[in-house]
């Protein structure tokens, strides 16, 4: 098969996010093509450059995100008035609510119906809000939809989408649809800059539909467009959907919504620029959902703001992200050699851990086991977290005075802190093992990469209930409430006190974790997934003669054999058509491709 | 309602808080001194119950939650007096996260942030996080005073550098032109050479940067070539163009310009100078119709109200421009003592500063520009055309300007049609709020 792969601000860029999960996918699956459509965010890591790639594949193509040059077409009036049709739908659904409101109503099984909540909404929004949502539940998002179809199809025909999003009449459109009579109250009140400012951020948002991806010598040649995130990612592949029929399968370990809004704050922007693109990336995440064959979250925090915002249920595999086990196999399966008294915390620092949380359970550890130490192994996370360790080491000062074995012997404090690579914990592994039990302090938390490498090494772990803790750690383990020193302590010294139990619990926690968090499960969930997708909704292609009637039996049922049914030398023959048709080179049904922004570096 | 629930949880609000995350930089410091310094004792005694310690998985949350509720311990709002409403102390705990979210979901991402879960939720009575942030979505007061919005970001001052960079080249030009003064022959030449580079050189840094510089958004840059090409020429123009035509009138040119006022193809350096010198007139008054149209467009309500508003700015800061180019003209004419040639410069310069204005907007100039070079050129083409037999009245229409108002006529009528079409464009784009954006793409 083919896949499409699209990334945003990730793989193949040497700095990107998720970048080593994507390599391993791809090295994983090496029996599929793969094409690599990028989308970068800066110019540095543009600048950067790749990762090595594996041979399979074939293309990459790149555009960018963070820059994106006019090309100079001018509308006519008729693609004009196409524009401003297509693009005043578009306002006109944002202006009627945010994305998680109105037009949800259809999924209704996941809408939140808390008994207090559940007409709150609706009563702040105002009437306006009220009748928008109300009158025509689902309508807004198929208008939402059909309005990035126009848009991309009058990029894909005129091109010119950048400088039209920016034009007068982009803005002058949003004006009108901000001050029409059912639109909400925030955005009622926007003001020229705040309009100005949104037209700005919808152009950044929509870049993805002036790219020329989308043609048969690009996404319309893929049998699967594999969306590596929400967002940007996703809509590149919404619209290798609409224009080729392939079916899509987004992956998000972060809800790109959830990260929207934590990034795009208070005080980011006016409250009607603010209400404007929440609705924005509500309406687009929905619309992703809706379309995508397949949705996978890597945990089931992940899932559940999928479902909230309209994913269905029958559609979501959740695929937990993999680690590497093998570099830990060797502690794992070694027999304790650890200091049955010493607690091992491994993370990176940073305020979000709550090492104060930990440092006062350790005091209290103390009090029952005085042979106790806690060794913090790990490197601040930016100048926050360099800060936030210099407090902890005053605070570990403090609550621990250094003491000795003897009146002759040198001092030493209980709580040490070091990082991975010093003299003490050369490796990550080491670390993990030179405690007798791990633990997890933090108030918040994801997925729990650490915890699963303390997992991985056969430890005993003590986890506070944040995030995905407690579907990683399942029964392996100990959680207590965040927060919550005390409880942590006798969690603690539960453990410290009973070898037997921590040795169960490790070999426990070991056995799950190489069940369902390795890199080859996560590779067997996606080829099963890739393969269930071209099972089920297979791109039809009509492939077309040169006179434009269609050739039936073009694309032979070989085609669909998963694998290399010739030498990967044949692909173009296949994709076009059997040896015989070649005189007459049958092409797929015809797509302008339109370049732009995008540059292309052959593989 | 709630009073006492209200105020009850004061004392709440700071325990609920006790080892939490930091909010800000200092709330973590500060909290944990307290707790350094023993001052913060209470609540500290009672233990989360030792039922609450179990690996996960032996006991279904519900259970747990019996489990504390049923034991009574600290760890939760709720049970922080009986009467009190729990979600009131959230609410008030995570105001500022509530009153200014645009949706519930923003309220959801928020609370999660701070480390509230679905267990968390429970607490509350409520299924997940999203029910609860709808909750507290719907139940907040929102003020609905404006909020200040953040002042319009000022030009950095730069005044002394601005200034030298936007005064240099009429310093360099009134070198150049002095050195021609003071020479004679060959020398004059090459004074002449090095000082037509010289001012080239000069103009650049005064474009290149400051409100005369075109953001590094678009051209292309045939567009921005062709610019160029034709200011050079209308600019050359400006220079020899009169005592071009006027000497193919007189059945010259005899031979290349001397560099002098006077001879069979004098000079006029007095426009020149003069435009060059405007440079700085040019720069200020585009810097301050940027700064006030920026102004404008923070405190208009509309489209329509700033376009109102940025109409009279733009013929404010031309007029400005005009005035300081016509005391400009004066002096140099004066100095000079050369005619000033108000008719020909006044409208060049209004070309070239609208022109200016509309690249440094992302405006297309159009073929404004190359129009009027190209009909400059085409006077001259048409007056050495005459001279041919039989085609004399090729030459009558420029004959028939020039003995009328003069050689000056050409240039004055072709750069104010120019100008006029640039003015009537400028006044249709500029005066939109899309041409005065903020650049966007953060790098």
């Amino acid at each position: 098969m083919r896949i499409g792969l699209l990334t945003e601000g990730g793989y193949p860029y040497v700095n990107g996010e998720a970048g080593l999960w994507c390599d391993r996918l791809v090295r994983g699956l090496g029996q599929h093509e793969f094409d690599l459509y990028a989308l970068s965010r800066t110019r540095r890591q543009e600048d950067e450059g790749w990762l090595p790639l594996p041979p399979h594949v074939s293309r990459v193509r790149t555009a960018p995100l963070w820059t994106a040059e006019e090309d100079g077409v001018r509308y006519g009036r008729r693609a004009r008035r196409r524009f401003a049709e297509s693009y005043g739908e578009l306002a006109g659904v944002l202006c009627a609510g945010p994305g998680a409101d109105g037009g949800d109503g259809g999924d209704g099984p996941n809408r939140a119906d808390g008994s207090k909540g559940a007409d709150g909404p609706s009563s702040a929004d105002g009437p306006g809000a009220t009748a928008g949502s109300g009158t025509a539940p689902g309508s807004l998002v198929d208008r939402f939809g059909g309005a990035l179809h126009g848009l991309a199809e009058l990029a894909r025909d005129e091109g010119g989408l950048v400088g039209a999003l920016r034009s007068d009449t982009a803005v002058r459109t949003l004006e009108r649809a901000c001050r029409a009579p059912r639109a909400l109250g925030t955005v009622r009140e926007a003001r020229v800059p705040d309009l100005l400012a949104v037209a700005g951020h919808l152009e950044r948002a929509l870049r993805p539909l002036s790219l020329d991806w989308y043609g048969d010598d690009g996404l319309g040649a893929a049998d699967l467009c594999h969306a590596a995130a929400g967002g940007p990612a996703a809509l590149a592949g919404l619209l290798a959907g609409h224009f080729s029929g392939v079916p899509l399968l987004v992956t998000e370990y972060g809800v790109h919504l959830r990260s929207h809004y934590l990034a795009f704050g208070p005080d980011a922007a006016a409250p009607a620029v603010r209400a404007l693109l929440a609705a924005f990336h509500g309406r687009l995440a929905a619309e992703v959902y809706r379309r995508a064959a397949i949705i996978t979250p890597g945990n089931a925090h992940a899932r559940r703001w999928q479902e909230h915002c309209g994913a269905d249920r029958a559609r979501i595999r959740t695929v937990h992200p993999g680690l590497a086990a093998a570099r830990f196999a060797d502690v794992g399966e070694a027999p304790d050699r650890a200091d049955p008294d010493t607690l091992v915390w491994v993370g990176r620092i940073e305020p979000a851990k709550d090492l104060v949380s930990l440092l006062h359970a350790f005091a209290e550890i103390r009090k029952g086991e005085p042979k106790a130490r806690l060794r913090i192994v790990g490197a601040p996370a930016g100048p926050e977290g360099e800060a936030y360790l210099r407090h902890c080491r005053a605070l570990a000062a403090q609550l621990f005075p250094d003491e000795a074995e003897g009146v002759h012997a040198v001092g030493d404090n209980p709580v040490s802190f070091e990082e991975v690579g010093g003299p003490e914990a050369p490796t990550l592994a080491d670390a993990y093992a030179s405690g007798a039990v791990v633990v997890l302090s933090s108030v918040v938390e994801g997925f729990p990469v650490g915890l699963v490498e303390a997992m991985l090494c056969g430890r005993a772990t003590v986890s506070t209930d944040v995030g995905a803790v407690v579907e990683a750690v399942g029964g392996t383990g100990l959680v207590v409430p965040p927060r919550n020193p005390r409880a942590l302590a006798e969690a603690c010294v539960a453990l410290l006190r009973d070898p037997e139990r921590r040795e169960r619990l490790g070999a426990a926690a070991r056995a799950r974790a190489l069940e369902l968090f390795t890199v080859e499960q996560n590779i067997e969930a996606f080829r099963n997934i890739y393969l269930e997708i071209v099972s089920h909704c297979p791109v039809r292609r009509v492939v077309l003669g040169q006179a434009g009637e269609p050739r039936p039996f073009a694309v032979p049922a070989e085609a669909h054999v998963p694998g290399h049914w010739t030498s990967p030398t044949a692909r173009v023959a296949h994709r076009a058509g059997p040896g015989w048709a070649q005189g007459t080179a049958p092409r797929p049904t015809p797509a302008r491709a339109t370049a732009r922004t995008a540059t292309e570096g052959a593989r | 309602m709630n009073g006492d629930a209200a105020g009850a949880p004061n004392g709440g609000v700071g325990k609920l808080d006790r080892p939490g995350r930091p909010g800000a930089a200092d709330a973590w410091d500060a909290r944990s001194q307290e707790w350094l310094l023993g001052a913060d004792e209470d609540g500290s005694g009672d233990a989360f119950p030792a039922d609450g310690l179990q690996a996960a998985g032996e006991v279904s949350p519900r259970g747990r939650r019996a489990a504390e509720e049923t034991s009574g311990s600290r760890g939760s709002a709720p049970r922080r007096g009986a009467t009190a409403d729990p979600v009131k102390a959230l609410m008030h705990r995570h105001r500022a996260l509530c009153e200014r979210a645009v949706d519930p979901l923003e309220i959801a991402a928020g609370l999660e942030a701070h480390g509230v879960t679905d267990r968390t939720a429970a607490r509350f009575r409520h299924r997940d996080v999203f029910s609860l942030a709808e909750e507290l979505y719907a139940r907040v007061p929102r003020d609905e005073a404006p909020h200040p919005r953040p002042e319009p970001a000022s030009a950095p001052r730069q005044r002394a550098d601005l200034a030298l960079r936007t005064l240099l080249p009429g310093a360099v030009c009134a070198a150049a032109v002095t050195g021609l003064r003071l020479t004679e022959g060959r020398p004059r030449l090459l004074v002449a050479v090095a000082g037509v580079l010289a001012v080239a050189l000069a103009v650049r840094p005064a474009l290149r940067r400051g409100p005369l510089a075109v953001p590094a958004r678009t051209p292309t840059w045939r567009t921005a070539t062709g610019t160029r090409a034709w200011t050079c020429w209308l600019l050359a123009y400006a220079l020899l163009g009169d005592g071009l035509l006027r000497a193919v009138m007189d059945g010259g040119p005899d031979g290349l310009p001397t560099g002098a006022a006077h001879g069979p193809w004098p000079v006029t350096t007095a426009p020149l100078l003069a435009l060059t010198l405007a440079c700085a007139p040019a720069a200020w008054s585009t810097r301050l119709l940027t700064s006030s149209a920026r102004r404008r467009l923070a405190s208009s309500r509309g489209l329509e109200e700033f376009t109102g508003a940025v109409q009279p700015l733009l013929l404010g800061t031309l007029a400005l421009f005009l005035g300081a180019l016509t005391a400009l003209l004066a002096l140099c004419g004066a100095a000079l003592g050369e005619p000033a040639g108000y008719p020909s410069a006044l409208p060049l310069g209004a070309l070239l500063l609208l022109a200016r204005l509309l690249a440094v907007h992302h405006v297309r100039l159009g073929p404004a520009l190359a129009v009027a070079a190209a009909a400059e050129a085409a006077a001259v083409a048409l007056a050495l055309a005459g001279r041919l037999p039989g085609w004399a009245f090729l030459a009558a229409p420029v004959d028939a300007l020039v003995d009328a108002w003069g050689p000056n006529s050409i240039p004055s009528l072709v750069c104010g049609a120019a100008a006029l079409a640039l003015l009537f464009r400028a006044a249709r784009t500029l005066t939109r709020a899309a041409a005065h954006a903020p650049a966007g793409d953060p790098e």
